[in-house]
């Protein structure tokens, strides 16, 4: 009789462990793909703002470069605003041609972040 | 509180530590020059340390450093190819120099490095001048073909080499400008979120919103985090992408 007690309290104790561990696993499953898509949104976020970033600062520069060298060159051979005008057409037009190239990466090189 | 100007742009300001003047050049150690000192020797301190050991079951420095040797090994290998692995030291000391300014200026009363336009400026353009002398050194003239797009008119190719020669010199502007600009922004905007803080609590009655802002910042330092990795991993990512232009020309 005893010992049939015994069995029984061993079981219901098993039984509750394996709940207790179960519901543990599942807990921290689910954390676990919580944390996943919060860091996945995250890093989306990230990297939008960062080709956002990368498209804006490489349209920039190329027209600060052509203006600048378009300035110069006008200082040089005293035909303002010739070269001005000329070297920012072409400085915006490389800031489109930077732009498309971010856009389609060429293949072979990890583009597109 | 209210007497003191609040002034967010000070954290930017270079002091001489020490002043030396040789030949009437300015070269006083400063405290940005201080914080390059400390960052080589971080980075230095981790790869030795985490590598002297060596042992099977790697330890957390000898992790962290197998885990950035192996991250920028395969970020290399993806943009550059085979042959881009020999400028594998090259992009991993920028990589590493970039990512710990980074992460060091974000710890409170310290200098961010990569928060100056003339050292990231200085980076870039070493980037651009490795990528133009090995093009030159490897392919003779033939490095010039990568302004000769293929395919075109003979009417549109002298337009078009203008145009690629200024995409070309944009580089390590955008290069340098993308660095320095996220750093000093993200540098800016928590200094002046927490100036808000102070500003509040000073305030009478409005103190009960000063949690507001802090909540920002706290937000706005993980964030800034974030940034701090993504723009090292992006300068590097960017360096490989300019040297497969000089390993390989003509796209």
């Amino acid at each position: 009789m005893a010992e049939e007690n015994n069995d029984k309290d061993l079981r219901e104790r098993l039984d509750s462990l394996s709940a207790a561990l179960d519901a543990q696993h599942k807990a921290s499953q689910e954390q676990k793909a919580d944390t996943k898509s919060t860091d996945e949104a995250g890093r989306s976020l990230g990297r939008a703002i960062n080709l956002g970033f990368r498209v804006l600062t490489e349209f920039v520069a190329a027209i600060i470069v052509g203006g600048l060298i378009g300035w110069k060159l006008d200082d040089w051979c005293k035909t303002s605003p010739l070269f001005l005008i000329l070297f920012l057409a072409a400085g915006t037009a490389a800031g489109f041609w930077n732009v498309y190239r971010i856009a389609m990466p060429p293949k072979g090189s990890s583009g597109g972040l | 509180m209210a007497e003191q100007t609040f002034d967010p742009i000070h954290q930017f300001h270079i002091d001489r530590l020490v002043d030396f003047h040789p030949f009437g050049f300015d070269a006083s150690f400063t405290n940005a020059a201080l914080f390059m000192v400390i960052v080589v020797l971080a980075v230095s301190g981790l790869m030795i340390l985490g590598t002297g050991s060596r042992s099977l079951v790697p330890g957390r420095l000898q992790s962290a450093a197998e885990m950035s040797y192996e991250f920028v090994a395969s970020t290399v290998h993806l943009s550059a190819g085979h042959e881009g692995m020999k400028f594998f030291p090259f992009i991993f000391s920028l990589f590493m120099f970039v990512l710990f300014s980074n992460l060091i200026g974000l710890i409170p009363y310290t200098f961010t490095v990569t928060s100056q336009i003339v050292v990231t400026f200085a980076l870039a353009i070493g980037v651009m001048l490795v990528v133009i002398l090995y093009g030159l050194f490897r392919h003779g003239l033939h490095f010039l073909k990568l302004f000769v797009p293929s395919g075109v008119t003979i009417f549109l190719v002298p337009f078009l080499i203008l145009i690629e020669l200024i995409s070309f010199l944009s580089r390590p502007i955008s290069l340098s400008v993308r660095l320095f600009a996220n750093m000093l922004a993200g540098h800016i905007t928590l200094k002046v979120m927490g100036g808000f803080v102070a500003a509040l609590l000073g305030a009478g009655a409005y103190a009960v919103i000063a949690p507001l802002p802090l909540l920002m910042v706290i937000i706005l330092t993980a964030f800034e985090f974030l940034v701090a990795i993504l723009q090292a991993y992006v300068f590097a990512i960017l360096a490989c992408v300019y040297l497969n232009d000089a390993i390989h020309p003509g796209h």
